[in-house]
């Protein structure tokens, strides 16, 4: 349970990176954690407790396997979100750089000239 | 002067080290449908290594071995590979279906196309994220009259 | 199994890898190939549409491996609509941005973004389980990030990083309930859980009702959930404009909110009172707030989000009407907002501005750009006989029978504000007197894409001639209203 309990604490970590904070390096570092923890309930989400690697050695019956191994479907999916949170990443860096060049500042309050 | 890369010790030590981030790496990719790993996971660790040589050596060292325009070409080579897997799939009966013969368990040369489907993958991750990290390096902080500004060799978009 | 299903995402996807490696420094060829990918997509998709209106659903397991193990696509009457309607609409902006995009530099990177995007939006219409349709999804949407930035001016940055940070919380919370999913009933396939959400208790069910639809919400452009949209809309170049506003919202975000409520969540009727309250808001503000802008782009994306409204309330009412309305406008305001922001795009090949003030009588040298853009306004507003004014009718005879007299009378206030925003932007800017800044007409390829899409507003009215409509909407609308994924379990197969 407490588990869980610490997991939407870094939710709300990143959450609070992405909300309010001025910086878009900061806000980055936000989306980031919040990226992360999804994935993370994600795998908490199928684990067993005293469980093992869901990895077939040759030494072990399918019987005794299954039982005891962590859920593997979990894992393969979060590798595709894992992918798709670097791809946000690099993208949003790339826009910073390119955003730092052309107003001078990284506090988004001052980045607003779009208005109506 | 940056470009020239860092000391003598840091050079020495890369030199070393790289081959065996490179053997790790395939090791990653060949092995990847009996023990974890597999492409994407092989390809980040080589892209690591790549990233060694550029801190290294410089940027023109390594572009003397490895162009860009290679990278971006065998990028699009890595995919196009994959999705001509999934293709020929489709002479079994569906879309990436494995075609290829099925050894004995825990062997190497077991489950049909899955180890052709992480080269592939390897191979594209490993040249699109040093592709992507070039770029993304590239720029220059240079002082002008007006202030700071960047300065970057070629226009590339962000991709 | 009909192995075309597979060719829209498989096309496209090796079309967007193959632009870098052959046509890198080349601009011409890329165009080339670009048109020419889209117009194969386009033919299979016509023929896909002839095998399922005619013979029922495809679907098709792939690799091989059937049910549970595997992962099926499926394509049934309502998503092939969406395909026919997203590849024609592809294929005639493709022509239009051949010679839009001389003006941008690294013109090849265009293409290939291009292509993943629609690789992305074909595949959330092929896919069937919730993860697949998620990891399509995101890359139709990363790829659309990169192309509203394409331009790399000041304005289009910012208007980027907006759109990608509120797309990326979005994201999460689709994420959260597809976690959630998997973690309450231990199955992410659709029929699975249909079955043992029985088991689950309400406070559950509705957690992740309310999180799926507050992220599709948000790139469907609610009102909530709005504020991306004029930013993203106003600041991407004419062709990205015109095909996110035309069909990726429309694909992305109302495709799968149809699915949520009429096909996931069938035991949840309070779904239905949510979307009707999001979308008399989302008319209301986006009519009212486009009156106030210089910007012409700008005004479109506030009433894109007036008239995405309108489908947010036909899917509200529920029943063969408001169905039958919510595809119909689908249709029609696909066709006429991308022909206005072609159009305005053709406007702003020519003189090099948006702003209302400094276009002034376009009709003196530009008569057939002026012609088109008429009718594009005129259907957007819902004068008869173009498709938008049967669909609106539709909807408003809906909310009448299902009681909602009230939601009636605000659709036809908003359909005359609708009108009057027009109106006055083509008193001002089409038929005043002419200033100095207009040149010449645009060029012939820029023509010819409005053309065709002019003359599919028109003639888009005939989709309910009922001859025509049996075969085409009625089986979609019929989809929509008994279908469950529960019948795929004791598979049907072909």
């Amino acid at each position: 349970m407490i588990i869980y309990i610490l997991v939407a604490l870094m939710f709300f970590t990143g959450l609070y990176g992405i909300i309010a904070k001025k910086n878009i390096i900061k806000i980055i570092v936000g989306v980031n954690i919040v990226g992360y923890v999804t994935s993370l309930l994600f795998v908490l989400f199928g684990y067993k407790w005293d469980g093992i690697a869901p990895i077939l050695t040759q030494d072990m019956n399918y019987s005794q396997f299954v039982e005891r191994a962590v859920d593997p479907l979990p894992q393969a999916l979060v590798l595709t979100s894992i992918v798709i949170d670097l791809a946000f990443v690099a993208f949003l860096a790339a826009l910073a750089i390119r955003i730092f060049e052309r107003y001078g500042t990284f506090d988004i309050d001052k980045i607003r000239r779009l208005k109506g | 002067m940056e470009n020239k890369g860092m000391s003598e010790i840091v050079k020495g030590i890369a030199r070393i080290v790289f081959p065996f981030i490179v053997l790790y790496s395939i090791s990653l990719i060949l092995y990847g449908h009996i023990t974890p790993g597999g492409g994407f996971a092989g390809g980040v660790v080589l892209t690591g290594g790549f990233v060694l040589l550029l801190l290294a050596f410089g940027k023109e060292y390594v572009f003397h071995f490895f162009p860009l325009e290679i990278a971006k070409s065998l990028d699009s080579t890595g995919a196009l590979g994959f999705l001509a897997i999934a293709l020929m799939g489709l002479l079994g009966g569906a879309f990436f279906y494995n075609l290829l013969p099925k050894g004995t368990l825990f062997n190497l040369w077991s489950a049909g196309t899955i180890m052709l489907s992480n080269i592939m993958i390897g191979l594209k991750v490993s040249a699109g994220l040093f592709v992507a990290i070039v770029i993304l390096s590239m720029a220059r902080l240079i002082r002008t009259k007006e202030g700071l500004r960047y300065k970057q060799s070629g226009k590339e978009e962000d991709q | 199994m009909n192995h075309l299903i597979i060719l829209p995402v498989a096309i496209y996807l090796g079309a967007g890898f193959l632009i870098p490696l052959i046509a890198r420094k080349d601009e011409v060829l890329a165009g080339i190939a670009g048109v020419l990918f889209t117009f194969l997509v386009f033919i299979t998709s016509l023929f896909l549409s002839i095998d399922v209106f005619t013979n029922g659903r495809i679907v098709y397991f792939a690799g091989g491996w059937e049910k549970p193990l595997g992962i099926a696509l499926m394509l049934d009457p309502l998503s092939c609509l969406f395909l026919l309607m997203t590849n024609t609409i592809t294929f005639i902006i493709m022509l239009y941005s051949t010679v839009y995009m001389k003006k941008f530099t690294g013109v090849p990177y265009f293409y290939t973004l291009f292509m993943i995007m629609l690789a992305g939006m074909n595949g959330i219409l092929i896919s069937m389980d919730i993860f697949n349709i998620y990891v399509f999804f995101e890359v139709a949407s990363i790829a659309s990030f990169t192309l509203v930035a394409f331009g790399l001016k000041a304005e289009e940055l910012e208007a980027s990083v907006k759109y990608t940070v509120m797309s990326i919380i979005a994201s999460t919370m689709i994420t959260f309930a597809i976690a959630l999913i998997y973690g309450l009933t231990g199955t992410l396939n659709i029929s699975a859980f249909m079955s043992s959400s029985a088991g689950l208790s309400p406070v559950h069910l509705w957690f992740i009702a309310g999180l799926l639809l507050s992220g599709f919400a948000l790139k469907t452009a609610l009102v909530p959930f709005h504020s991306w949209l004029p930013d993203a809309h106003s600041m991407a170049p004419a062709p990205i404009s015109a095909i996110l506003s035309g069909m990726f919202i429309k694909v992305v975000g109302l495709y799968v909110l149809i699915r949520i409520t009429t096909n996931i969540f069938i035991t949840l009727p309070q779904i239905r009172i949510v979307l009707l309250l999001f979308g008399v808001f989302s008319m209301l503000f986006g009519g009212l707030m486009a009156y106030g802008q210089k910007n012409i782009k700008r005004l479109y994306a506030y009433s894109t989000i007036s008239q995405i409204g309108y489908c947010a309330i036909g899917l509200g009412i529920g029943g063969y009407l408001g169905y039958l309305g919510v595809l119909m406008h689908f249709i029609a305001h696909g066709f006429s907002k991308a022909l206005l922001f072609l159009n305005i795009g053709a406007v702003e090949y020519m003189t090099g501005t948006t702003e209302a003030d400094q276009l002034k009588g376009l009709n003196d040298r530009m008569p057939v750009t002026t012609l088109f853009g008429s009718t594009g306004m005129l259907g957007i507003a819902g004068v008869p006989p173009m498709g938008n004014f049967w669909s609106k009718l539709i909807i408003i005879i809906a909310a009448i029978q299902a009681g909602y007299p009230g939601i009636a009378v605000l659709c036809i206030i908003v359909a005359v504000i609708t009108l009057g925003y027009f109106l006055k932007l083509q008193r001002t800017v089409y038929y005043s007197r002419a200033e100095e800044s207009v040149k010449a007409e645009a060029p012939k390829m820029l023509l010819l894409p409005m053309g065709i899409l002019a003359v599919l507003v028109f003639i888009s009215g005939i989709l309910l001639i009922p001859g025509i409509r049996q075969h085409s909407l009625d089986k979609a609308v019929s989809v929509m209203e008994n279908f469950s994924y529960t019948d795929i379990k004791t598979g049907d197969l072909q």
